[in-house]
This record gives C-alpha cells, structure tokens and sequence, in this order.
C-alpha cells in the first residue's frame, strides 16, 4: 500500500504533497487579505458617519448570509467577466484572459474571512478598556496616537481567540477552490482516488493532513495568545 | 495679585446632557501653587468639570484659559480644536481608576507621554521616567505590569507618569476613592509633598481632612453651580451655606 504514496512517477505523494503546498499558499495569502478587510469593515460598522456604518454592515451581512461556495463562483465568474470586458474596452484587440482560480480564492476567501474578522475585530475594539483610550487623550496623544500605541496592540489579545477560528477555518474553506480547478489538498485527494478507486486511504489521509494543519494552527494560536496576555492577569 | 499669576482659568463652563443641564456655568481660577479642592455630593457635577477642563468632556459653551491661551467653545464645538491636544500636553491627569496601560510595564506607562507625545528620546524619558518611580516609591517594580500592582501602588504610577509630561497643573478625579482603606494613605502622601513643592493642583476628593489640611482652596459645587468657595479653615469653621453646612454634617 505504501507505494501509493510514493513520490514521483509511481505513486500519488507528489501530487498530495504539491495540493498540500497550494492549500497552504492560499491560506497563508488570503490572511493578510481577509485581516485588512476585517479592519476595514470593524472600521466602517464603527464609525460615527452613517454611510459607512450603512456599509460596513452592509457588507458583514451579505457576506454571512451567502453561502461560501457561491461567493467563491460569483468571484471567479463574476470577476473574470468584468475583467475581460474592461480588457476589451481598453484594448479591442486582446483577446480573453483567464482570471486566475488561485486569484479568485484568495479574493473569495478574503471577504468571507473579512466579514467574519470584522465582526470580532469590531468587539474587540468595544472591549477595551475606555478610561486607557482617555488616559491617552489626556496626555495629549492625537487619535492615531491613540490608535497605534494603546487600541492595536490590546484589540489582538481580545480579537485573537476569534481570529485563531476563522483561520482554522479558512484552511478548511480552501477546499472550496476544488471546484473551480485549482490543483489544491483537496482536488488531488480526487483524482487520486479516481484513478486508484481506494477513496478510504486517500480521504483518510486528506482528513489527516487537515487535522494536523489545524492542530499545528492551535499550538501556534495557543502561543501567540499566551504572548498577547503578558500582564493581564488570568480571570481566577 | 497680578495677572501672571493665575494658570488656568475656567469661564462660565456649562455643559448640558441631553436636556439635563449638568453645569450651569462655573468659574474658577487657579493660582500658581494652589491646591483647589473641589467638593460636592454625588451627582453634582465635580467629574464632569473637572473633565471640561482637559475637554475629555467638550463644554456645551465656555472658555478654558491655561496660561493665557484661551480655548473659547460655543455650541459644544470649540473654536479652533487643535488647541486641544495642546492643552491637554500642558494639563496631567490622574483617574480614579488609575487607568494605566495594561500592556506596557510600570516604567514604559511614565516613558510614554514624553517619548510619543514630548518627542523626547527614550534615554532621556527612562531616565526622567526612573527618577519619577523612585519618588513615589516604586523603583523596584519598575518592569512590573499594572496588573501585578496594589491600588496604591498603581495610583502611585499613573501620578508619576502625569508628572512626567511636566504639565503646569495636575487635575485628579477622586483619585483615592477606588483604593482599599489601608492604601488611601500611601497616595495621600505623595499628593501632600506634590502640593508642598508647589505644584498647582486641581482635585475632586472626599478625603475631607485632606481638603481641610493641604487645600489653599475648597470649591463646593451643588447642583451643577459653585455654592461656596473659599480657605479651607475658614469655610469649614462657618460656612455660609446650608447645604455646605449639611454636606459637612454629613461627612462627618
Ligand atoms: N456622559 C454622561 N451622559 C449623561 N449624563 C451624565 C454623563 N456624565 C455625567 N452625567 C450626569 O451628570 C451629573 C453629574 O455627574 P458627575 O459625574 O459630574 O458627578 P460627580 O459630582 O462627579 O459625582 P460623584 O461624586 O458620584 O462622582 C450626574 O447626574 C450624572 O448622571
Ligand atoms: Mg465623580
């Protein structure tokens, strides 16, 4: 059974280990992506200017309400029609290009994740204490001041239980790219399967691989919570 | 008397909440080296004007005068807001509830202000900032956190870093009323050779012995107005008012 796993011509490791690869490099790309959007929507929900509060929450709740799968094919459909007709308006000549399923991902997942991080962001910064935002203030610090040395760095040890979740599950959601052809985790576990007809080995192996990736997140996660918790002391 | 000598001044300062008037415009002038003492019962305004004088609170209408610049507001919208910051760089603070940065230590809470807001150098600041915890007694806890501190010794901090800043006067809201009995004293002291070396000082407190013994002047708010203003000895020894006359019977 192990040469199943090989590497190379005979065995499926390679492409296992080379959809591995691809399901990482989409979750490490759509993170910053989805964590800007985050900021961006807990931003605008809290702002004091209706119109961007209109939209922020506008944005959290269509983005929550629609299934991920959909939003992955309105992106990727969507986006590369848009694409080609701002490609064919600008030069008539060109002919189509493909919008990239990696892109698509990543933009995708990015506002699903941000929807998501927006609303934890969002509570993150209500928990923090007003009367350090006042003390602030009261020496003399400008609003950014306030922002980059007193909110940012304590709206991580409130906001990071719930950012480590929707990271772990975003590396699940990557699995969704399966379907619009992106050789990720997932993708090549199909094929492998198809081709040998063993579909226990190789979705057990998938469910592993999985696995570790979110145990591996924890432990990482479990770190930098124990970091950002420096003098705070534990609720007894 | 001359003019030179008054630091701040606050100006007929109303603030309304919604449609309760909290302040109905209150004046008071601070001296060089004075140390007012603002009292009142609950609910009759002391933290709220305090607060108007660093315009945590924005006045409903008012002027705050620090060293002749003067911070007009009407409308609830001062005249020109970026006087603002500047004030409050020239005005320390120190809150009831300490209000310490829980994710800086001890001595990176009193480098801060001088370092982010002053633009001074992180050498100068530690050492300005070392020289401050040892005057309040907490050179050894200097890389603590504020969380592994007492009340006290917390209170201590968020003095030094107020003192920090170097501001022209020092406000505090009630800056003992969250302490343990036992700690009240420890701050007490350090406020008392504050005010001995001639800070002027602006505080809300219920510490009546305090008020009585360090104060050069008690302001006495009721419902939002000054009720009774003077020397500390002689306003206790007769006051005109009778709701000071009950406030102290009360506190007794
Ligand atoms: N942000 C606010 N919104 C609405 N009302 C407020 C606000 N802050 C204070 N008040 C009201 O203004 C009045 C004065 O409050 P303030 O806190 O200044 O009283 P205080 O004299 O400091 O009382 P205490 O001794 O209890 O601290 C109170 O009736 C209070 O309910
Ligand atoms: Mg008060």
């Amino acid at each position: 059974m192990l040469e199943l796993f090989a590497l190379g011509d005979t065995g499926w490791g390679d492409e296992i280990l080379r959809g591995l690869l691809v399901t990482a490099e989409l979750a490490v790309a759509t993170l910053p992506v989805g964590i800007l959007l985050g900021f961006l929507a807990a931003y605008f929900s809290l702002s004091r200017v209706a119109p961007l509060r209109a939209l922020g929450f506008g944005y959290t709740t269509i983005m929550r309400g629609m299934p991920e799968i959909l939003t992955l094919f309105v992106v990727y459909n969507g986006v590369g029609m848009l694409l080609n007709a701002l490609i064919q308006w600008w030069n008539p000549e060109a002919g189509a290009v493909d919008f990239s399923p990696f892109a698509a991902g990543v933009i995708a997942l990015g506002m699903v994740f941000g929807a998501f991080a927006g609303e934890v962001l969002r509570g993150a910064f209500n928990a923090i204490d007003p009367g350090q935002i006042e003390a602030g203030r009261a020496i003399g610090m400008s609003n950014s001041q306030v922002f980059w040395r007193i909110s940012l760095p304590q709206v991580w040890r409130f906001a990071l239980p719930g950012l480590g979740n929707l990271w772990i599950n975003l590396l699940k959601d990557t699995a969704l790219v399966s379907v619009i052809a992106l050789d990720d985790l997932m993708r090549m576990t199909k094929v492998a399967v198809g081709v040998t007809k063993q579909p226990f080995t190789f979705y057990l192996l998938a469910c592993l691989i999985y696995w570790a990736l979110s145990v591996l997140s924890e432990l990482v996660l479990a770190a930098m919570e124990r970091r950002a918790n420096r003098g705070v002391r534990r609720a007894a | 008397m001359t003019q030179s000598d008054i630091v701040l001044k606050a100006d007929k300062i109303h603030k309304t909440f919604g449609q309760v008037e909290v302040l109905k415009g209150i004046s008071l002038q601070a001296r060089n080296h004075d140390v007012i003492s603002i009292l009142g019962s609950s609910g009759s305004g002391k933290s709220t004007f305090l607060r108007c004088l660093n315009f945590l609170e924005t006045p409903t209408s008012g002027t705050v005068t620090l060293h002749g610049e003067e911070v007009v507001v009407r409308n609830g919208k001062p005249a020109n807001p970026r006087q603002i910051e500047q004030l409050r760089k020239r005005l320390g603070m120190v809150f009831q509830q300490f209000n310490l940065w829980s994710h800086r230590t001890v001595i990176e809470n009193v480098m801060e202000g001088p370092v982010i807001v002053k633009r001074e150098t992180k050498a100068d600041a530690r050492d300005k900032a070392e020289a401050l915890l040892q005057r309040v007694g907490l050179t050894e806890r200097m890389n603590a956190y504020p969380s592994q501190l007492s009340g006290g010794q917390q209170q201590r901090v968020a003095i030094a870093r107020a003192l920090a800043m170097e501001p022209d006067v020092i406000l505090f809201d009630e800056p003992t009323s969250a302490l343990d009995p036992e700690l009240v004293d420890e701050v007490l002291k350090v406020m008392q050779s504050l005010a001995g070396e001639g800070r002027t000082m602006i505080l809300v407190t219920h510490e009546m012995g305090f008020a009585r013994e360090v104060s050069s002047e008690v302001v006495f708010l009721h419902e939002g107005r000054v009720a009774e203003q003077g020397p500390p000895q002689e306003m206790f020894a007769h006051p005109k008012t009778e709701v000071f006359e009950r406030f102290i019977a009360k506190v007794k």
